[in-house]
């Protein structure tokens, strides 16, 4: 039964050897499909490259999918699958500097780290931004601490927040980002290319 | 190649027919998780104790048994040994952990009881959590069904229709009523009230029960 180490299938010492292993693969395939370039990232807010939104969206319905159907067959069970706590309005405002970043930097902390590991400076300057915010947080908590525990709703999920089943919810989703793949693939067409189109495989 | 990105739709396409079939059928398999989880509505449940429709007594279930009530399943929760060396008739062994998964028959009413009352009580709410309308479990357990229904006890001044009553349900179920003193003390109606547990050395029981009836009058 996974998850496998939630039943004890081994320690700790292993979990992390895991994490590892997976870090790497997940940094690796990031980088083979081109985010560890800021123009490429991008290019998601002038709609010509909406690679993010696909790579995304494919992540979700694989890992969704994958997790429905394995608890469906009493392989996994899903209520210890850890689920971030929601609170409300400081994750609100936490999205909002998270895209200004990301929009300014063309980079996100993920495919930052890929970006440094390339060689490549901004990946480095964005690495030092994200740890400076990081600490400025973590100096400035006591202050913050009131409004960051503000309008908690726990570990919140969808199927709980539309009150819908879980195989429901699912389907919707799935539709939703098959949706979002038709369109954004129309989106990309329609919009005139800029210059470095075409720049996919060039460093 | 025209400088886009290398392309293979004949796999996009079957990747996203199989998240169509695999969502799709999704929307139909309801919730992942099957059996094991209850969803309980708690205001609802509480309703139901307050107004005592969670339980029934010994007379009440042996008259279901005598009656062949329809759809009348009667689960044992002990251990299989208490279960063989005695149980109510017609009453089917089930283990807490089988209750959480069995098969469920809409149509049953499902009664629950246990040595005294409290593993059928928490069987109850399993079956409810689980979406069980008619459930309901023996609140005095098997004590309560050996003294009401095997060897009630009357009093001389017990009237006559309700001493045949009772007798004629205990004879049904091969017990044996008895007919006590009415200074033993007999409580309201005639017969003597249940003790929780029948065993007490007799020059003591009168005293416990006197404690328990008291206790009872302050605390339900």
């Amino acid at each position: 039964m996974a998850p496998l180490f939630e039943f004890g299938r081994f320690g700790d010492g292993t979990s992390l050897v895991i994490a590892v292993l997976l870090g790497i693969a997940f940094g690796w395939f990031l980088e083979r499909g081109g985010m560890g370039n800021a123009r490429k990232l991008a290019g998601q807010f002038y709609f010509t490259d909406l690679s993010v939104l696909k790579l995304m969206f494919s992540a979700i319905l694989t890992a969704m999918l994958g997790l429905f159907w394995l608890s469906w067959a009493g392989l996994l069970d899903l209520s210890r699958v850890y689920v971030p706590e929601t609170f409300v309005a400081p994750q609100l405002v936490g999205g909002l500097v998270f895209g200004v970043g990301f929009a300014t930097g063309g980079l996100c902390p993920g495919t930052s780290c890929v970006a440094a590991a390339t060689g490549r400076r901004d990946g480095f300057a964005l690495i030092a931004g994200m740890l400076t915010g990081v600490f400025v947080f973590g100096e400035a908590f006591p202050a913050l601490a009131s409004f960051a525990d503000s309008t908690a709703r726990g570990a919140w999920t969808l199927p709980q927040a539309l009150g819908l089943s879980y195989g429901t919810v699912v389907g919707i989703i799935v539709a939703v980002a098959l949706g979002a793949f038709a369109g954004a693939e129309r989106l990309e067409r329609r919009v005139e290319r800029p210059a470095h189109a075409g720049l996919n495989g060039a460093v | 190649m025209t400088g886009s990105p290398r392309r293979s739709p004949r796999i996009e396409r079957a990747l996203a027919l199989a998240a169509i079939v695999a969502g799709g059928l999704a929307v139909v398999a309801g919730t992942p998780t099957r059996g094991a989880r209850g969803n309980v509505d708690v205001d609802r449940l509480a309703r139901i104790v307050e107004q005592e429709e969670d339980h029934v007594t010994a007379v009440e279930l042996a008259r279901w048994i005598r009656d062949d009530k329809a759809g009348l399943r009667v689960l044992d929760v002990r251990s299989d040994s208490e279960y063989a060396e005695l149980h109510i008739p017609g009453a089917v062994r089930m283990a807490l952990g089988e209750i959480a998964r069995m098969p469920l028959d809409s149509t049953a009413t499902y009664v629950l009881y246990s040595e005294g009352g409290t593993h059928a009580a928490q069987a109850w709410f399993l079956l409810k959590a689980r979406g069980v309308q008619r459930a309901f479990f023996l609140r005095g357990g098997l004590y309560e069904w050996l003294e009401q229904v095997m060897s009630p006890r009357v009093t001389a001044n017990t009237p006559q229709v309700t001493r045949d009553s009772i007798r004629a349900l205990t004879i049904w179920f091969g017990g044996k009523m008895q007919v006590v003193d009415s200074t033993t003390g007999g409580g309201p109606g005639g017969t003597v009230p249940s003790v929780l547990d029948g065993r007490l050395p007799a020059p003591h029981a009168a005293d416990t029960r006197t404690e328990i009836r008291k206790i009872r009058r302050r605390a339900c």
